[in-house]
């Protein structure tokens, strides 16, 4: 069987994906990062080898994420693509004729809007925690609920407690208060998912003109709760496509479809990988000012990349470019 | 001994450097130019200066501190309104004196105002500055019309395209002015203050990363002042802010453009004229439907973040032209 693989390497999650040549899904692989991109992402590739067929043949690789770059060396990559980018491909094929795509993940959450097949506007946030989905496990943590059953107490309220605050802190200290008034559990959680998408639409949705057909996806698409605030705040239907919570892995997968469509072979560097010595080091360049904290590769002790310099010092010396741009 | 006159490379530096520069050199004195921004540079203005100013005010402090030591005489013009009938942001005004309270240990301070409110000739405004060096009145008229030629000759090589520091190589070192590099890449027009897109390490080499992927970059001052206010007219308020009307004139001129592709509006964080400019751009910006990017710069911006921003715009310019309406990507 050929097929594509999609990597997505963020700072929570990291995901893989296996697609055939029709765009089928056929694995999906979910695993935490737990601030070790490397060796989580090896540890990806080797479940993923496992659980495939033993003729597999892999006709492209793309990777995303904020550890793309990494990613792409690690495995070998055919494309490198910026996360909304490749959430976006990955809505408009699932869902075609998507015009708003909302996505909230553990660390980040952002908005793609798209007109004709095309992205034409898009925010992100990386700052706030109250507009992403580690407000919410805080939350869960505090009332020791587990983030599975969240949504679905959510969805048992019939009058949600208004919560206020635009930040974290604040919006834990009013839940507090309104527990302690003995409002029910579920119609605080309906609460708390009203108060993020508030505060979502409130920052990385403001200004942005949200049309039909939406798409909910990122991990926190899961929750039940969040679908149906997202839906009342909106007065819109909203969709959680399927494999919502890897859907940057999708669009990477998705790409390097695209990318190897010409023809041509794939820089895969094979599921041996898994077993390769990698390791992520860096040191603090004194070369000016500047000084740069380097980050360095090493593959069985050899540098392969480097990046984090300002000037082009370390990075040059290697023939490798850290971005496109 | 020639005397050392120190000019930080912030704020309006990259608007009137050859104004000052010449002026000061015609009067026989040494000009010494801040270092370009590095990290220590920004730190040590981060350190000496409140967090409740923008980031750009704040830089300029570390720019300060770098002259500090080397230079006689900081000059600090305190710029009330550099066209008539129009002000600019008071942070201007302010600088002098906030540098004056918050470093010790400083050369004298040459600070005259700037101030075009009421006026149409900067010449008082010279004549009250060579006075600190000279008593001859000849001398400093000679000076003014030089700095005024050298001035109008920067203006006309960013006309041209050039950026500041391109337009700074040509005057001062002799570099020639070489060929705009065509090609057919996608053009885009980054709009936003001077401080923050010309100083590459606070705009995270914004325009380098740009051309280098074959983005012809323009910005508010490769347009003719004439021009730019036209367009600045079209606002249904007198804006009343000079450099806010250079941003939205450039920003409305670029959107009717057809040779623009793209547009880039880079703010400073916790400054209120960039918000303004930013909503008002925006909402045109909508209206017309380009490829729009808004970038919010602080002390925090993580480099990672612009450059997924950046992509993610490339991207959208690029799938954009290559593919006919209605098609799904
Ligand atoms: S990597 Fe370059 S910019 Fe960074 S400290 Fe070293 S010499 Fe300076
Ligand atoms: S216009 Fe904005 S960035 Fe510039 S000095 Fe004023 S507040 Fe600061």
């Amino acid at each position: 069987m050929k097929g594509y693989l999609g990597i997505d390497v963020g700072s929570v999650s990291t995901n893989l994906v296996f697609m055939d040549e029709n765009g089928e899904i056929r694995e999906a692989i979910y695993l935490r990062t737990r601030g070790q991109p490397i060796f989580v992402l090896q540890e990806g590739l080797r479940q993923l080898a496992e659980r495939l067929p033993g003729n597999i043949v892999i006709s492209g690789v793309g990777t995303t994420g904020s550890g793309r770059y990494l990613a792409g060396i690690i495995a070998g990559a055919d494309v490198v693509k910026n996360e909304i980018t490749s959430h976006a491909v990955a809505a408009s094929t699932l869902v075609p004729g998507v015009q708003t795509i909302l996505e909230i993940g553990g660390q980040d959450s952002k908005i793609i809007i798209l007109r004709n097949g095309v992205v034409t506007d898009f925010a992100m946030n990386t700052v706030c925690a109250a507009g992403t989905g580690s407000f919410l496990d805080q939350q869960a943590a505090r009332l020791n609920i587990p983030i599975e059953e969240f949504g679905k107490l959510a969805l048992k309220s019939t009058v949600p407690v208004r919560i206020a605050g635009r930040c974290a802190v604040f919006a834990e200290s009013d839940m507090i208060h309104k527990q302690q008034m003995g409002y029910s559990l579920p119609d605080i959680l309906a609460g708390l998912c009203e108060a993020l998408v508030r505060n979502y639409l409130n920052n990385v949705g403001k200004g942005k003109e949200i049309l039909p057909p939406v798409v909910f996806q990122g991990g926190v698409a899961a929750n039940a709760g969040m679908r149906r605030a997202f839906e009342q705040a909106l007065g819109l239907e909203v969709h959680v496509p399927p494999h919502y919570n890897v859907m940057g892995a999708v669009g990477a997968a998705l790409l390097a479809r695209e990318k190897m469509a010409g023809g041509g072979t794939s820089r895969f560097r094979g599921f041996g990988v898994a077993k390769t010595r990698f390791k992520a080091g860096g040191f603090e360049c004194e070369g000016c000012p500047n000084l740069c904290e380097v980050v360095e590769i090493t593959r069985e002790g050899e540098v392969i990349a480097r990046w984090g310099d300002r000037c082009g010092r370390w990075s040059n010396s290697l023939g490798y470019k850290e971005n496109a741009v | 001994m020639t005397l050392k006159v120190g000019i930080p490379r912030a704020l309006l530096y990259y608007y009137y450097l050859p104004l000052w520069r010449t002026f000061f050199e015609a009067l026989g004195l040494e000009v010494v130019i801040s270092r370009p921004t590095t990290k220590t540079i920004l730190e040590a203005g981060l350190q000496n200066s409140g967090d409740d100013v923008c980031l750009p005010v704040r830089l300029a402090f570390g720019h300060v501190l770098d002259l500090k030591d080397r230079v006689d005489v900081l000059f600090l013009p305190r710029l009330v309104s550099i066209a008539r009938r129009e002000y600019i942001c008071p942070k201007f005004l302010g600088f002098p004196d906030m540098v004056r309270h918050g470093i010790s240990g400083l050369p004298p301070l040459i600070d005259p105002n700037f101030n075009l409110y009421r006026k149409d000739s900067p010449y008082p405004f010279f004549v009250a500055l060579g006075r600190n060096f000279t008593g001859n009145r000849l001398a400093i008229y000679l000076a003014y019309r030089r700095a005024m030629h050298a001035q109008a000759r920067y203006v006309q090589l960013l006309e041209k395209g050039l950026f500041p520091e391109q337009a700074l190589a040509v005057l001062y070192r002799g570099v020639a002015e070489g060929q705009e590099p065509g090609g057919g890449g996608p053009a885009v027009a980054v709009i936003g203050h001077p401080y923050n897109i010309y100083d590459p390490y606070i705009s995270m080499n914004l325009l380098s990363r740009l051309a280098r992927s074959g983005v012809r970059v323009r910005s508010a001052d490769n347009l003719p002042e004439t021009l730019v206010r036209e367009q600045a007219a079209r606002l249904p308020k007198h804006l009343f802010w000079s450099l806010g009307q250079r941003m939205i004139g450039a920003a409305w001129h670029y959107l009717q453009s057809p040779d623009v592709d793209g547009i880039i509006h880079v703010a400073s964080f916790a400054c209120g004229p960039d918000s303004l400019t930013g909503e008002l751009i925006s909402r045109e910006v909508r209206r017309r439907g380009k490829p729009f990017l808004n970038l919010t710069l602080d002390e925090h911006s993580a480099e990672a973040g612009v450059v997924t921003r950046l992509e993610a715009f490339l991207d959208m310019m690029e799938r954009r032209q290559f593919l006919p309406a209605g098609e799904s990507v």
